[in-house]
């Protein structure tokens, strides 16, 4: 009966592989067929109501009861298997609430970029691999998942096929194996002291092991999260972000940049608090490189950001250092800090997400690149510019958004955490950050309303770009209304992650 | 008597004897005589392993019914079975993949030379798998040796024939070791048989009688096919003799050649010697030592290298360093672990070698980096293959590299002394094979820049190499099946390995 648990990775896998090995075999054709239009909107239709089907499936499936599946053992007590606990929860509903509103934007995004078959084909095979791995019930079995999610993404990153997206993509590639590498290293050690590799909250590290074999086991628990930092943007890996999520087509930054980097996080949590156990790190030089990593990451990404010109990379950069807040809050072992990091994995996601997307509507239908070419554009696209303002708050932490919420409660956190230094530290390495997070992109929306002397934007726009595209609108403005909803009744999340802290940090 | 335990004999016979018929046949009838009885024989040997597995206990078939001191016998378990079914599905991928190469590379006069190497190879190797007696493993040896030496200098240039008088050198002074290994051992107990000596040796170990001469014959017969298999200082005569021979006899020679002599090593230590008395001996110390130094090194040298062959073969010196490592831990998980690494480099490094030579059609047959680039766009499968491959080598999970390297890490652990060790290797080795197999990838997926293409470099549709091809679609099969479906076959290994003693 459990074997349910298959549909949502498997379907999505499958059906993804066959609209990419479709798109090879129309490759190969001799004579190009000129493509009727209804057969894009009947292929739209059918990838965007399965992708419903199924996310709809993986979330029942994962609020409804306790589920498990045991596949066959890859090597002696090492099976490949899948349990859905409150974690995998959470981001499964995340990953599934994004990909359902990407795939509608996509429709009207990848006209101009062609080759849908190919595109929406590891679109949907990506959303099965992060099924999969949010279902993954052990460590190996995560692992297995999380290079394929490596793996899926890097034809997304590559989809242009201009040699800058090919290098952006393979480099991409390079970072992340690079990565997951080191954290095989760990799973290997962990092998040998950890009970078992199953994830249980709170560890499965027994306290004597911990005792005596304390160097080893931090040392093996260090690599793996810089390993897995790499997908989160860590430094010192976090080199690939820049260049990978800027070239990518917007929907596929969109998720990239709001999605995928959290399950780098998601393993660090999976590491931390389900295998090894906060005790293990916790006062110790681990935290303490830690924390200090994350805190400059969070500084350095800001100040990139707030100095870079081109558009989607300021916003690759403001993802490296957002998604460092989500470390630190992890990195402080506090159940208050990791509430707040929990609330901006879904609150960052949500934002991201939207600002990709709207980044996409502004280079597909003006070709703008840079952020000066955007002063002006509130005229031609108020509903866009406005959806992006709602995000830009959310993301500055403005009362009443999502970014608020999260931030609070990290901020909380971090001076209730017995840190030391750190636990003041943090909040104003925040709050600095917060500032610059302000100067990178409220101007955009100054300049875009009130253009004064000098309006670029969209000079060679026509009025058949400037026509509403609903496609384009309605997930921004799904997303943007979650970007306030998350913010003006938090209650109900904040206790559930509450009491998911307080079972993973006791 | 069951007629199929005469399946193993007549195997060996068969590929024998279709030597000599391939010599009279011309090029194009030799090639099908020397496929039909390489599939016939995998056949056969996929019937012994059904057999054994059915009757689950090994067999032993005395040749002409004599029995013992004075007869030959041939003995064979699960792993015998498995091994020759594998080796002989490797070796007809790679006659496959590499057909339209040994067309153009070899003179017309010789095609059916060719066939005949092959074929006394195929034999030499199904011998050293199923043979109970040592002197008749070292007869074999020999042939093993001339075979492959042939293999390697039927390409006639320059670099080959050199690459083969070394080959030559060093693979005669590893069969000259193993020799004296073995007179000293039939010294020290009287048989050849490997049973009756076991029988012998571990009543010597268990007085202590002449602990150093049986330390010596060991040690004498593991530096002997430690040379022959190319373990990390005696690599030497490696890079040359698998880059530049035509891509299926670096294909087999890779694969097979160097598997079978450690096949037989990983045969004496269990049937002959016993692996206790092995375990509590030095040597696998030693092993241990070259096996991680050789898998650094290995890899090191494939970092500086700059054409794609050489590079692979360099790649093999490190993965030969793993199952050596395997040994040195002197445990059953061990020993588990590395054969099934030989299993899964099999697969992968003759993948890895018809797919180079994929790359190097498309690209005006040169096969220096620079002139690669872009080379996946214009032979789209090589591409392709070539990327599992690589990942495959490097440990990416569903590919059959990850669980050896996994086995290997598991078999670590329990092992106080040499976990530390052998775990920063892997991880050390592990970060090398991405370095210079992700550089490789990241070169054939690069666009070429415009004017900096090699001047004969062209594109090569599906249809062109439909032998190339088939080989590499299977060879991708094989890897993703030994990835994903491997508790099966460790669970085969393990009762082979049950059946050794």
């Amino acid at each position: 009966m459990n074997m349910v648990i298959l549909l949502p990775i498997g379907v999505p896998i499958l059906v993804g592989m066959m609209l990419w090995m479709s798109s090879f075999a129309e490759h190969f054709r001799k004579e190009k067929k000129k493509k009727a239009p209804g057969n894009r909107i009947a292929l739209y239709a059918v990838s965007i109501l399965l992708l419903t089907a199924c996310a709809a499936a993986a979330v029942v499936l994962s609020w409804t009861g306790d589920r498990q599946l045991t596949l066959t053992e890859l090597v002696d007590g090492i099976p490949l298997y899948f349990y859905i606990d409150d974690l995998g929860k959470l981001f499964v509903t995340v990953v599934s609430v994004i990909w359902v509103l990407t795939s509608v934007y996509c429709y009207s995004y990848l006209k101009e970029e062609g080759a849908d078959k190919r595109f929406l084909g590891c679109f949907l095979a990506l959303y099965g691999v992060l099924v999969g791995l949010c279902f993954a019930g052990n460590l190996v079995t995560m692992y297995l998942f999380y290079e394929l999610m490596t793996l899926v993404s890097t034809p997304l990153v590559m989809h242009n096929r201009s040699r800058e997206a090919i290098l952006a993509g393979l480099k991409y590639l390079f970072f992340s194996l690079c990565g997951a590498y080191a954290g095989l290293f760990g799973i290997f050690v962990l092998n040998r002291y950890c009970d078992t590799l199953v994830f249980l909250p709170g560890g499965s590290l027994s306290p004597e092991m911990a005792v005596s074999y304390a160097g080893i086991l931090q040392a093996a628990v260090f690599v793996m999260l810089i390993g897995f930092g790499a997908k989160a943007g860590m430094l010192p890996l976090h080199a690939w972000l820049p260049t990978a999520h800027p070239v990518a087509p917007s929907p596929a930054s969109a998720v990239l940049s709001g999605v995928i980097v959290k399950f780098g996080v998601f393993a660090m949590i999976r590491v931390v608090c389900y295998v090894v156990g906060t005790e293990l790190i916790r006062g110790t030089w681990v935290q303490t490189v830690w924390m200090v990593l994350s805190l400059c990451t969070v500084f350095m990404g800001s100040m990139l950001a707030f100095r870079e010109p081109v558009f989607k990379k300021r916003l690759a950069y403001s993802t490296v250092s957002q998604l460092s807040y989500i470390v630190f809050g992890l990195s402080l072992l506090n159940p208050a800090a990791l509430t707040g990091a929990l609330l901006h994995v879904v609150g960052h996601a949500v934002i991201k997400c939207g600002l990709f997307l709207t980044a996409g509507v502004f280079l597909s239908k003006y070709g703008c690149t840079k952020v000066s070419e955007l002063s002006g554009i509130g005229k031609k696209q108020p509903k866009v510019l406005w959806c992006y303002t709602v995000f830009a708050l959310g993301l500055i932490g403005m009362p009443f958004t999502a970014g608020f919420v999260s931030k609070w409660n990290l901020a909380v956190g971090s001076l209730t955490s017995k840190t030391g230094v750190f636990a003041v530290l943090g909040p104003i390495v925040l709050l600095i950050s917060a500032l610059l997070t302000a100067g990178y992109l409220l101007p955009v929306t100054m300049h875009g309303f009130f253009p004064g002397e000098s309006e670029t934007a969209g000079r060679q726009g026509n009025p058949e770009k400037e026509r509403t595209d609903w496609w384009m609108l309605l997930p921004l403005l799904v997303l943007a209304v979650l970007t306030v909803l998350l913010g003006t009744f938090p209650g109900k999340l904040v206790s559930y992650f509450e009491e998911l802290s307080g079972l993973l940090i006791g | 008597m069951d007629f199929v335990q005469n399946f193993p004999f007549i195997s060996i016979l068969l590929s024998l004897f279709s030597g000599p018929l391939t010599s009279i046949l011309n090029g194009k009838w030799a090639k099908r005589v020397n496929t039909l009885v390489i599939t016939v024989i995998g056949f056969l040997s996929g019937a012994v392993l059904f057999y054994v597995l059915g009757t689950g206990e090994a067999f032993v078939y005395r040749m002409g019914h004599f029995p013992a001191p004075w007869g030959n016998e041939i003995r064979v378990g699960v792993l015998e079975g498995f091994m020759a079914l594998f080796f002989c599905a490797v070796m007809l991928l790679c006659m496959l993949g590499g057909s339209a190469e040994r067309e153009r590379e070899i003179e017309d006069s010789k095609q059916n030379l060719y066939y005949i190497m092959v074929n006394l190879l195929l034999c030499s190797l199904l011998a050293l798998i199923y043979t109970n007696d040592l002197f008749t493993a070292y007869v074999f040896v020999e042939i093993n040796t001339i075979s492959a030496c042939g293999l390697i200098m039927i390409k006639q240039n320059g670099r080959t024939i050199e690459a083969a008088v070394r080959y030559m050198i060093m693979s005669l002074l590893g069969s000259g070791l193993l020799l004296l290994g073995i007179c000293f051992l039939y010294d020290l107990t009287g048989h050849l048989l490997m049973s009756n000596i076991k029988e012998a040796v571990a009543e010597l170990a268990a007085t202590g009688q002449y602990h150093v001469p049986l330390f010596l014959s060991l040690g004498l017969i593991s530096v002997g096919l430690a040379i022959k298999s190319a373990l990390y200082p005696f690599h030497a005569w490696l890079p040359d003799a698998y880059g530049y021979s035509t891509v299926s006899s670096a294909a087999i020679l890779s694969s097979l050649v160097s598997k079978g002599y450690i096949f037989l090593l990983v045969k004496i230590f269990y049937r002959v010697i016993g692996f206790s008395v092995v375990c509590d001996s030095k040597v696998i110390n030693v092993l241990f030592v070259f096996g991680v130094i050789g898998m650094i090194m290995g890899s090191v040298s494939a970092i500086k290298e700059g054409e794609i062959r050489r590079m692979i073969a360099f790649s093999s010196v490190a993965q030969i360093g793993y199952i050596y490592m395997g040994f040195g831990l002197g445990t059953e998980e061990g020993i588990v672990a590395s054969v099934y690494h030989i299993l899964s480099h099999c697969a992968t490094k003759s993948l890895l070698f018809v797919a180079a030579s994929g790359l190097t059609d498309a690209s005006g047959g040169s096969r220096k980096f620079p002139d690669l680039t872009g080379a996946g766009y214009r032979n789209k499968l090589a591409g392709v293959a070539f990327t599992v491959g690589s990942l495959s080598m490097v440990g990416f999970p569903m590919f059959s590299g990850f669980i050896s390297k996994l086995l290997f890490a598991q078999a670590a652990m329990e092992h106080d002394r040499k976990m530390m060790i052998t775990l920063v290797a892997l991880a050390i080795s592990t970060v090398l094979n991405a370095i210079y197999f992700m550089k490789t990838v990241i070169r054939i997926y690069t666009p070429a820049a415009k004017g900096y293409a090699h001047p004969d470099s062209r594109r090569i549709p599906l249809g062109e190499q439909p032998d190339k091809n088939l080989a590499l679609v299977f060879f991708i099969l094989l890897n993703v099946m030994l990835g994903l479906n491997s508790e099966p076959i460790v669970e085969l290994i393990r009762k082979g390995l049950g059946m050794f003693s």
